[in-house]
């Protein structure tokens, strides 16, 4: 029953890739472009503390799980690979 | 509200009830008023080595118990404990409270309840048990609620705490009106502090705050203390109000 619970939780999980997919939507939405780099500073291509709230909700919509975090986690993310990192770790919580 | 007004002036606070008082502000508090000569009775979930060396120091004037605020019936047989030992309680110092740190949006439902419980409810309850007992024996008494200036200005990531600070405030003036007197409720909303909670705000935020501070400085626990004392000690007319201190940084 564990193991069977622990597998369906992980078949519902977003890859590292498919968060990237819906950030690219996120930015579309407002006309800017995604960059390839996981590099590239958010700052730059404008994608704010809410775009990250939008995003989490979107990963949440995907897999039906509420993703819940504190502040101080999302002070630290100045990234395009930051953000992937964190939302691929959320759902581990 | 057309009652004739109750015209005998509050006394100073003899015996005073602190929640939270094992760190911080709460202990800041305890402190100041040991030394001004006050019996104090404080509780926090865990007690402190600092709380244990003041009960030490002053085993005659001071009472401490691990109690948690939102355990209603322990916070019940703290009050009688420290009835017996120390006298009636005839001052309280609301101060027991829990930080947040998260986006409303993102924060989750469980927490914003906690938040609720610990910061508005639980307060709501203690003042309601003191003022019982104090209306009881025909006593006067004062009541000092600890809000924040969340209560009045917005912050992100507070949304659930300035809620419950704002509600403390409200009822402090609704309080001031319904004891018609024979009690001095006040608030005092200290902005924020360089250490303990509002480490959730974030260096930057922080920094912020101080440079918008004309006293350029965040708000530390002995300058709030005296005002505290003020309320439970000095005859002043002041009831129902909420006196901010944070240096005008709100302002």
């Amino acid at each position: 029953m564990h193991s069977l619970g622990c597998r369906l939780r992980r078949m519902n999980e977003l890859s590292r890739a498919q968060i990237r997919d819906l950030m690219a939507q996120v930015l579309k939405n407002q006309d800017k472009e995604l960059p390839a780099d996981d590099a590239a500073q958010l700052r730059e291509i404008g994608f704010r503390s809410l775009d990250f709230s939008e995003l989490a909700l979107r990963v949440e919509d995907e897999t039906g799980e509420e993703l819940n975090f504190d502040a101080p986690g999302l002070r630290r993310i100045a990234t395009v690979g930051d953000v992937l990192d964190f939302l691929v770790e959320l759902q581990h919580q | 509200m057309s009652e004739p007004a109750d015209t005998q002036l509050v006394p100073p606070s003899s015996v005073v009830l602190v929640s939270g008082g094992s760190r911080g502000l709460g202990l800041a508090i305890v402190t100041d008023l040991l030394d001004a000569g006050v019996r104090v009775a404080a509780f926090a979930r865990t007690i402190t080595p600092e709380l244990e060396k003041l009960t030490a120091e002053h085993p005659d004037r001071v009472h401490v118990g691990s109690v948690d605020v939102t355990d209603l019936r322990a916070a019940q047989s703290f009050v009688r404990e420290v009835e017996q030992r120390l006298g009636p309680i005839d001052g309280i110092v609301n101060n027991a409270a829990m930080g947040q740190d998260s986006l409303h949006a993102h924060t989750a439902t469980d927490d914003i309840a906690r938040i609720i419980e610990t910061n508005l409810t639980a307060p709501l309850q203690l003042t309601r048990l003191v003022i019982r007992r104090m209306l009881t024996k025909g006593l006067r008494g004062r009541i000092v609620n600890i809000t924040s200036i969340c209560g009045q200005r917005g912050f992100p990531g507070l949304v659930a705490y300035s809620a419950t600070k704002g509600g403390m405030d409200a009822a402090t003036r609704s309080l001031a009106r319904e004891l018609g007197g024979r009690m001095l409720v006040n608030s005092v909303a200290p902005g924020f502090f360089a250490s303990e909670m509002s480490a959730v705000l974030g260096p930057t935020q922080l920094d912020q705050i101080v440079r918008r501070t004309p006293t350029g400085h965040l708000t530390e626990p002995v300058e709030v203390t005296p005002v505290v004392r003020m309320l439970l000690r000095e005859h002043t007319n002041i009831n129902g109000q909420v006196i901010v201190v944070d240096g005008a940084a709100a302002i």
